[in-house]
């Protein structure tokens, strides 16, 4: 038993163990709304990465299909099918240090466009998501709400 | 075995953990019920609506135009006549962001536009003549600032400095000769294909410095197919929305500014500052109050992300092209009946325009 229990424990040191636990980085995991309040955000990590998808809209059905809204907009034919909800605006967003975490992009559905993104912590609860077109010059920041359980309507 | 019974599932759970990478965009099964009942972690935390309903036509960053202008004739008190064969000129825009947050917009507007003519004048021809010789600049700069109130009202501000006249780029004329232009409206966001308000402008649009009542109104019908886009009298729309990388806009806009012509030599006529029946005088540096009606459509698309292409054609209708003699700003409006120094007959004609934009996010 000892035996087979040594090798266990040297492979299992092996993987790194503090990419899974709860870093400052993790600050940004949650649910945010937007600062239209026309759907709710959930930033996750996976792997190294910041990701955030859609998980609420406040006008989930398409009015002219009466079906659940998909992202009908989308530069990618293939992709026009697929619903809104659980869509991942968000990706690939790593931790910069401090409040900030860059390198992703965020995806407006309103017109299928990609935009670089930044996102900065202003507070526990805000975030200053900022979409841009190759320099943040010309962009345009959205400040977004942390939710919770029982939090203000 | 427990001890290692535990380790393996430890172990198997945070492998799967650490390589379970996205699959780019694919939906995940997940209940999404249970975000319905969220509220905000900020008890103070509020919700801003936005400048723009769905569908708008792209707010452009920067804007490279040209604009194109068919034959049409000038004729001038005396009787003496200009033929103009086309006159153009460049259109720039740089619309820039300063501020962009949800609770308050603030961008800095720049924009310059040249009209050169080409053609032949009568020798009496003066205002005919200088137009050949010089041209009408407009350089400005400006401020846009969109104020959301809460979730369902907002204030819009809009101001401007602009230099109008007969300069070039090596004789420039004095700062004191700026024409402010403003406007402030109060709105209503409706909903996400709604909003509208009203408000008042000092405008040069009509030519000559005036105050009138301003009306914006964006809508976008529940298909998403068309809409309107107006900000009345300035200008109105109907929108046609073929996808999200293509629209059609049809409508008109009006156009205008006060030019005071500098470098031109005295024009042959009465000065509104005399009396009725004085002989007349030579009119000096005056101004030149030019405002047309823009009848058009415009057809706007992506070419690639985030650059646009802007193609419109239509019919400039004159509206007024009259030379006022004064020494300072005043108020004619529409009903006034201070008389103009030189009245003008311009005619209308066709024209088009074409722009390549990089689109605001």
């Amino acid at each position: 038993m000892k035996k087979l229990l040594f090798p266990f424990l040297a492979v299992l040191l092996m993987f790194p163990f503090g990419a899974m636990a709860q870093t400052d980085a993790d600050r940004i995991v949650g649910v945010w709304e937007p600062s239209n309040g026309k759907a709710r955000v959930k930033i996750e990590k996976i792997g190294t990465k910041y990701f955030g998808k859609i998980v609420w809209l406040k006008e989930p059905t398409d009015p002219e299909t009466g079906k659940p809204k998909v992202d009908k907009n989308n530069p990618d034919e293939s992709l026009r099918n697929a619903p809104l909800k659980g869509y991942r605006m968000l990706k690939d967003f790593s931790h910069k240090g401090g409040n900030e975490w860059d390198g992703g992009t965020i995806y407006d559905p309103e017109n299928g466009s990609t935009y670089d993104c930044t996102i900065t912590m202003k507070d526990q609860n805000t975030l200053d998501i900022r979409g841009y077109i190759g320099i943040s010059a010309f962009g345009r920041t959205d400040v977004w709400k942390r939710l919770a359980v029982g939090g203000a309507k | 075995m427990q001890p290692l019974r535990f380790l393996t599932l430890l172990l198997g759970l945070q492998a799967g953990l650490l390589y379970a990478q996205p699959d780019s965009s694919a939906v995940e099964e997940e209940d999404y019920s249970m975000y319905d009942n969220l509220g905000f972690a900020d008890a103070g935390a509020k919700r801003f609506c936005t400048s723009k309903v769905f569908d708008l036509s792209p707010q452009k960053l920067i804007s490279l135009g040209y604009d194109f202008q068919g034959p049409y004739s000038l004729e001038e008190p005396d009787g003496s006549k200009t033929q103009f064969d086309y006159s153009h000129g460049e259109r720039l825009q740089f619309n820039i962001p300063v501020l962009s947050r949800n609770d308050v917009i603030i961008q800095l507007n720049v924009n310059h536009a040249a009209q050169r003519y080409s053609g032949a004048a009568d020798s009496a021809a003066v205002l005919g003549r200088n137009l050949l010789e010089r041209g009408l600049r407009t350089t400005g700069l400006g401020t846009t600032i969109f104020k959301p109130l809460n979730e369902k009202h907002f204030i819009l501000f809009q101001g401007s400095a602009d230099l109008s006249g007969d300069y070039t780029l090596d004789q420039w004329q004095s700062l004191s000769l700026l024409r402010y232009s403003a406007a402030a409206i109060f709105g209503w966001k409706k909903h996400d294909r709604l909003m509208y308000g009203f408000g008042l402008s000092r405008t040069y649009r009509v030519g000559e410095m005036n105050y009138i009542p301003v009306f914006l109104y964006n809508y976008t019908a529940p298909n998403r197919k068309w809409g309107a886009e107006v900000l009345f009298p300035a200008r109105a729309h109907y929108r046609r929305t073929y996808n999200a990388r293509n629209l059609l806009l049809l409508g008109y806009e009006l156009e205008g500014q006060s030019y005071r012509m500098n470098n031109s030599q005295a024009y042959p006529y009465r000065s509104n500052t005399l009396e009725p029946g004085t002989p007349n005088v030579a009119v000096l540096n005056p101004d030149l109050r030019r405002g047309e009606l823009r009848i058009r459509a415009v057809y706007e698309c992506s070419l690639k992300n985030f650059i646009w292409l802007s193609v419109q054609a239509g019919f400039r209708y004159n509206y007024s092209f009259q030379l006022d003699d004064v020494p300072s700003e005043f108020f004619r409006g529409f009903f006034g009946n201070q008389p103009y120094a030189m009245e003008n007959l311009l005619g209308h004609t066709f024209y088009s325009m074409v722009s390549l934009n990089l689109v605001s996010p």
